[in-house]
C-alpha cells in the first residue's frame, strides 16, 4: 500500500525504480526457504495460531450440522449425528434464496460501480498535474475519516427525495459512494508507480485517452483491483444497518437482514442461526481463496517500493 | 494529461461521492446546529448543543469516559496487533511453501460479521458454560478462570484483543509485503559483519518497515475511533458491564435514538461533528509525523 | 495531508456546508388529513412492529378484521427490535411510512410525539375503565393529550421451577420474606442456583430490582411522594431496596456481572438455577427452551422493614399503536386504533399473542398469564423507573442498571447508587408539587 495516507508529492520520484514488485520477491524465494527464521518452534506457533483463527468458524460449521437440543445440552460438542435439517429449515422457511440472490445482486453492483469510477478517478489523480487534483485528492480522502453510519438521517432523507427508498439500485449506489476514498486510496498508489513511458508510447501509437487508460493502465493494476473489490466485497456483505433503513419490501432483503429476522423468529433455535450463518458466510471464503493470490501479489507491489 | 481529460475522468467518483457521502455527511453537521422537536427541525441554536456535549449529563460524564476507551482500544490495538503481526510476518518470511497458506487462514476471522464474532466470544467466554473457563479449570489455572467479559479491568482488553484476533490478517499481509521489500544483501551484510538477528531486525529492517507500520497506524486509528459493532455486540449499547466498554459511536446511538429526549437529533449531530474532527485532527497529525520521519529516512 | 492541503479540505468542507444548510432537512408539515375507509374503496393499512416473533399470531388477528371491514386489507410490517427506534423515527418522517405504527411507551414515546409525527387521539379512543398507568403510556406529559392505544400490560414477577423447589424439600412458593431467604438458602445447599439473574445486560437489572424490592421503597406510594417532590431517590427506603441485592448477591450465580441474561434463562431452563425473576415476555422464551419444566410464579415477599408488608407485581404497558400524522388514510387507521382498544382485540391478544392484554376484562386461558394478570390487578404496582423517569436522558432504568453493576462488583455502596440515581434523574427532571 501506501507510504503514507496521501504520499501524493512523494511518490512520483521512486515509482520509476519500483518495476514489478511481485517478481522481485518471487525470484527470492527460493534462496531463503531452507532458513526459516525460528525453527520447528516457530513452525507449532503459527499453525497453533492458525487454529485459533479457525476456530469460531469451525464451532459455527460444527453446530450447524448438529440439532437444537443437542446444542443447548452441550454447546461446544461433536456432531455425533450429523443432520442437514437446519440448513433446510434456513432455506425455505427463511426464504435465504432470495436474500442471498439480493445480496449477491446488491453487492457485486456495489463493487464493480464503486471499482469502476474509483479507478478511473485514481488515474486521473495520478497523472493529473494541476492543483486542483491534489485538492480533491485530500478531499477523496478526508472521506476515509467520515463516520457515515452516523448520517443514517439524512440519508435517509436523501433517499426519500430521490424516490429511492426500497430499491436495491439505491441501496447498491450507497454501497458504491461509501467505498470510493478506500479504493481511491488504494489504487491511486498504484497508478503513481507505474512508469509514465507506457502512455508515451500508447500515444505514439495514436491511442487516446481513454483507450490509453483501458488498454494500457487497467491490466497493469489488476492486482489492486482484486485487493480493493475484495476488501469492499466484505464489509458490504455483511452490513444490516442501511437495507435495514432503505429498504421496505421482504422480497428485496438482503441477508444479513433476512438474518436478522430470522434470528427474531428463532431466537432459541441455534442450530437453524449457525446454518444461516454459514450460508451468508461461506461466498465469502470462497472468494477469498480463489482472490488471495492476487491480493498478495497486489500488496507486495504495493508496499516494495 | 490534460486538466480537463484529468477531471473528466474524476467526475463519476465526485458526483457519486459528493451526493451519497459528503453532502449527507455535511448536512448531518449541519443539524448539530439547530434546535430539534423529535424528527422535525426548529430554530438555529448556535452552538448550545456543544456546550450540552460538555455541560449536560449523560455526555459530561460519558464522553471523556467513552473517548478514552476509544483512546485505550487505539493504543492497545497498536501495541498487541503490530507485535503480533511483526512478529507473524517475520517468521513467516521464509517459509515460502506455507506462507500464503497461514495468510489466508489468519485473515479468515475478518469475513466473519462483527455481530457474530461477539456472540460467539461471549459464548466461549461464558462464566457459567464457556468452554475457556472449563478448560483453565482442568489445567489447573483456576486462579485465571475470570469473568472476562463481566469485569470492568479485563472486558475493555477481551474486546481490543478479539479486535486484533480479527484484523491481525491485514498486518500480516502488509508487513509479509514490506519484509519483500527490505533489500536483502543489506541484512545479508549485517549478518556478515557479525551482526545478530536481532540487530539485524533492530538496525535496518525496522526502519525501512515504519512506512507500512505508519499506514496501519493510520488506518487503525481511524478504525479505533470508529468502533461501533464489535463493542456493539459485546456489551451492548450502553458498554457493560457499569459503562466499561463504552464507546463514543455507543454513545452516539444512545443518545440518537434511544433516549427520551425530544432534543436528541440536534445534541447527537454536535456528537457526529466532534467525533469527526477528533478523527480528522489526529490522522492529520500522525500523518504529518511519518512525512517528518520518511524525510529523515531519505537524507 | 499537507497543511495546504488541509487547508483547501476546511474550506470546502465549510462551503458545501453553507449549501447543505437549509436543503436536505425533514418537512414538519403534518395535516394531510386523508379520507378513505368505510365507503366501499379498496384500502390497505400498513402496520409497523418490532414483534417479529409474533408476525403469524397478527396476521391472524388482521384477518378478524379484515373479514369484518369490506374491502380493508392490513398489512403487518415487523422489523427488527433493536433497529426499530431507528426505522420508526425516519419511516414516520419520510413519505412512505406506515399508517399505523407500534410506538414505545411513557417517556420513549415522547421524540416521535415531538415530532409531531402521531395523531392525537383524544374524543376518538374511549379508554376510560383502563388502569391508569396503563393508559399514562399512552398520553404525552408535555401536553397530557392521548396518542395511542396500549397494547399490553408487562407484569414483572418470579418464575420458579416447581419439582425444583420439592426436590430441596420447598413445598410451597415462600410467602414470607423468611422463608423466601430460607428457600434460597436450601437450594444452596442442594447446590442449586437459586436465582439466575444476568447481570452483564444492565437492562435486566432494574427489573429485577422491581421483582425483588419492591415493596421495600413502596411502590405506588413511593411514585407519588416522587413525582411531587416529598421525597427522592436518596429516601433511606429506596436505598435499602438497592441494598437487597447485596443481602441476595449469595444466590445469584457466580461472576453474575459476567452472566448475560440467555445465560440465566438457559441456567434456568437447563434445571441448574430454581427461580428467574423476569417480565411476563420471558415466559413464552422459558417455556419453549425447555417445554418439560413445571413452571410456576410467585410474589416476592415483601422484605424486612418495607413500609408496607406486602408484595406486589410491578408493571407497565407497552406495545402500543398509533395513527401515523402523515397516513393519507387517516379515517381508516383511526378506525382500526379504534377497534385496537375493544374487548375483541385485547382477547385475541391474549389467545394469540399470549401476552397480558391492556384492555380491562379480557380472561386467559394459560393460568400461568391468567394468575400474572390477577396478581397485577390486585396489587398494582408501577415499574416506577420506566413509567416516569426515562423521560429524559440519563433515564431511571439506566442508572439503575449501571448502579446495580457497580454495586455488585463491589464499586459502590447502595447510598452511592442512589445518589447517582438521584443526580441523574434530576438534570431532566422537575418534580410537580
Amino acid at each position: 500500500m501506501t507510504t503514507t495516507l496521501t504520499s501524493a508529492d512523494a511518490a512520483p520520484a521512486d515509482a520509476a525504480s519500483t518495476g514489478t514488485g511481485p517478481r522481485r520477491t518471487r525470484r527470492r524465494r527460493g534462496r531463503g526457504a531452507n532458513d526459516p527464521v525460528g525453527g520447528a518452534g516457530a513452525s507449532i506457533l503459527l499453525w497453533g495460531y492458525a487454529v485459533l483463527a479457525l476456530a469460531p468458524l469451525v464451532i459455527m460449521v460444527l453446530n450447524s450440522f448438529r440439532t437444537n437440543a443437542d446444542f443447548i445440552t452441550n454447546p461446544l460438542g461433536l456432531p455425533t449425528s450429523p443432520t442437514v435439517a437446519a440448513y433446510e429449515e434456513a432455506w425455505t422457511v427463511g426464504s435465504f434464496g432470495t436474500y442471498f440472490a439480493n445480496s449477491l445482486t446488491v453487492t457485486a453492483g456495489a463493487v464493480a460501480i464503486s471499482t469502476a469510477v474509483s479507478t478511473m478517478a485514481a488515474y486521473g489523480l495520478a497523472r493529473g498535474r494541476a492543483r486542483i487534483f491534489r485538492w480533491l485528492e485530500s478531499l477523496f480522502l478526508s472521506g476515509l475519516m467520515l463516520p457515515i453510519h452516523l448520517a443514517i438521517l439524512p440519508v435517509f432523507f436523501l433517499f426519500d427525495g430521490f424516490g429511492l427508498i426500497d430499491s436495491r439500485l439505491g441501496l447498491a449506489l450507497m454501497y458504491a459512494a461509501a467505498g470510493v476514498p478506500f479504493s481511491i486510496f488504494v489504487l491511486t498508489t498504484f497508478f503513481r508507480q507505474l512508469p509514465e513511458e507506457l502512455e508515451e508510447a500508447a500515444v505514439l501509437d495514436g491511442a487516446n485517452a481513454w483507450q490509453t487508460f483501458w488498454r494500457i493502465m487497467v491490466p497493469m493494476v489488476r492486482p489492486a483491483l482484486a485487493t480493493v473489490a475484495v476488501f469492499r466485497f466484505v464489509p458490504i456483505w455483511n452490513d444490516f444497518l442501511y437495507p435495514l433503513v432503505l429498504l421496505r419490501s421482504e422480497s428485496k432483503y438482503t441477508l444479513p437482514v433476512g438474518l436478522t429476522n430470522f434470528f427474531g423468529e428463532n431466537a432459541t433455535n441455534y442450530s437453524a442461526l449457525f446454518a444461516g450463518l454459514v450460508i451468508t458466510t461461506i461466498p465469502l471464503i470462497v472468494l477469498f481463496l480463489f482472490a488471495t493470490k492476487q491480493i498478495v501479489a497486489g500488496l507486495t507491489a504495493g508496499m516494495s517500493k | 494529461m490534460k486538466t480537463r481529460t484529468g477531471l473528466a475522468f474524476l467526475a463519476p467518483a465526485l458526483i457519486l461521492f459528493g451526493v451519497f457521502v459528503l453532502y449527507p455527511m455535511l448536512t448531518a453537521f449541519s443539524y448539530a446546529f439547530y434546535e430539534w422537536q423529535g424528527t422535525s427541525r426548529q430554530g438555529f441554536a448556535g452552538l448550545s448543543n456543544f456546550s450540552a456535549l460538555v455541560n449536560r449529563a449523560p455526555f459530561k460524564t460519558d464522553l471523556p469516559r467513552a473517548l478514552l476507551h476509544n483512546v485505550l482500544f487505539f493504543l492497545g490495538t497498536m501495541l498487541v496487533q503490530n507485535t503480533i503481526g511483526l512478529t507473524v510476518a517475520t517468521l513467516l518470511h521464509r517459509r515460502a511453501r506455507t506462507r500464503r497458506m497461514l495468510q489466508t487462514l489468519y485473515a479468515m476471522p475478518y469475513l466473519v460479521s462483527p455481530i457474530v464474532i461477539g456472540y460467539l466470544w461471549t459464548l466461549l467466554l461464558s462464566p457459567t458454560f464457556g468452554p475457556v473457563n472449563q478448560l483453565l479449570t482442568k489445567i489447573g489455572l483456576e486462579q485465571f478462570a475470570l469473568p472476562w467479559l463481566g469485569d470492568p479491568k479485563t472486558a475493555l482488553w477481551v474486546v481490543i484483543l478479539v479486535s486484533v484476533w480479527q484484523w491481525v490478517g491485514f498486518p500480516v499481509l502488509l508487513y509479509g509485503a514490506a519484509l519483500g521489500g527490505v533489500p536483502e544483501e543489506l541484512t545479508e551484510a549485517a549478518r556478515v559483519d557479525g551482526a545478530s538477528h536481532g540487530q539485524v531486525f533492530r538496525r535496518i529492517t525496522f526502519p525501512l518497515l515504519v512506512p507500512a507500520i505508519g499506514t496501519v497506524s493510520v488506518l487503525t486509528f481511524i478504525f479505533a475511533m470508529e468502533a461501533f459493532a464489535l463493542p456493539f455486540a459485546f456489551g451492548g449499547s450502553t458498554g457493560n458491564p457499569a459503562g466499561s466498554t463504552d464507546f463514543v459511536s455507543l454513545l452516539f446511538y444512545r443518545s440518537a435514538f434511544d433516549s427520551g429526549a425530544v432534543d436528541a437529533i440536534g445534541t447527537s449531530s454536535a456528537l457526529a461533528t466532534v467525533l469527526f474532527l477528533i478523527i480528522f485532527g489526529g490522522a492529520m497529525a500522525a500523518t504529518k509525523v511519518l512525512r517528518r520521519h520518511e524525510r529523515r529516512m531519505a537524507s | 495531508m499537507t497543511p495546504r492541503t488541509l487547508r483547501s479540505t476546511l474550506t470546502l468542507i465549510a462551503f458545501t456546508g453553507v449549501l447543505a444548510v437549509g436543503a436536505c432537512a425533514p418537512s414538519s408539515d403534518t395535516d394531510t388529513s386523508g379520507s378513505g375507509g368505510g365507503d366501499g374503496k379498496e384500502t390497505t393499512l400498513t402496520v409497523w412492529s418490532w414483534r417479529v416473533e409474533d408476525e403469524a399470531a397478527y396476521n391472524k388477528i388482521f384477518d378478524a378484521y379484515e373479514a369484518k371491514h369490506e374491502g380493508v386489507t392490513v398489512e403487518f410490517k415487523p422489523f427488527k427490535a433493536t433497529e426499530y427506534n431507528k426505522i420508526l423515527a425516519t419511516g414516520l418522517a419520510g413519505s412512505d411510512g406506515p399508517d399505523v405504527p407500534q410506538v414505545r411507551s411513557y417517556g420513549q414515546v415522547e421524540p416521535t410525539i415531538a415530532s409531531k409525527s402521531l395523531v392525537p387521539l383524544d374524543g376518538k379512543v374511549d379508554l376510560s375503565g383502563w388502569d391508569e398507568n396503563v393508559v399514562n403510556s399512552a398520553k404525552s406529559k408535555a401536553d397530557g393529550k392521548l396518542y395511542s392505544v396500549p397494547l399490553a400490560r408487562q407484569t414483572v414477577q418470579m418464575f420458579y421451577n416447581k419439582s425444583l423447589f420439592k426436590k430441596h424439600g420447598i413445598d410451597e412458593a415462600p410467602t414470607t420474606w423468611a422463608d423466601f431467604t430460607a428457600a434460597g438458602d436450601k437450594l444452596l445447599a442442594g447446590d442449586v442456583t437459586p436465582i439466575a439473574v444476568g447481570a452483564k445486560d444492565d437492562w435486566t437489572l432494574p427489573i429485577v430490582h422491581e421483582v425483588l424490592a419492591a415493596p421495600r421503597f413502596g411502590g405506588a406510594a413511593f411514585q407519588k411522594e416522587v413525582l411531587s417532590g416529598q421525597t427522592s431517590f436518596t429516601d433511606p427506603d429506596f436505598v435499602a431496596s438497592i441494598d437487597v441485592f447485596t443481602q441476595l448477591a449469595k444466590y445469584f450465580p457466580k461472576n453474575v456481572t459476567g452472566v448475560a441474561v440467555t445465560d440465566a434463562q438457559t441456567l434456568f431452563s437447563a434445571e441448574k438455577a430454581a427461580m428467574f425473576p423476569g417480565g411476563s415476555f420471558d415466559m413464552a422464551v422459558l417455556k419453549k427452551a425447555n417445554p418439560g419444566i413445571d413452571l410456576g410464579v410467585f410474589e416476592v415477599p415483601a422484605p424486612t422493614g418495607s413500609p408496607e408488608d406486602k408484595a406486589t407485581t410491578p408493571g407497565w404497558a407497552d406495545g402500543n399503536f398509533a395513527v401515523n400524522a402523515k397516513s393519507p388514510q387517516r379515517e381508516a387507521a383511526l378506525e382500526l386504533v379504534k377497534w385496537m382498544s375493544t374487548k375483541e382485540f385485547g382477547q385475541m391478544v391474549a389467545d394469540e399473542v399470549k401476552q397480558i392484554s391492556a384492555v380491562p376484562g379480557v380472561t386467559y386461558n394459560d393460568p400461568l398469564l391468567r394468575q400474572m394478570a390477577d396478581s397485577y390487578e390486585k396489587s398494582p404496582s408501577p415499574y416506577l423507573l420506566l413509567t416516569d423517569f426515562r423521560y429524559g436522558s440519563p433515564s431511571g432504568t439506566d442508572l439503575m442498571g449501571k448502579g446495580v453493576q457497580q454495586l455488585l462488583l463491589g464499586s459502590k455502596t447502595a447510598a452511592q447508587v442512589a445518589a447517582d440515581i438521584d443526580a441523574g434523574v434530576k438534570t431532566w427532571f422537575k418534580p410537580t408539587p
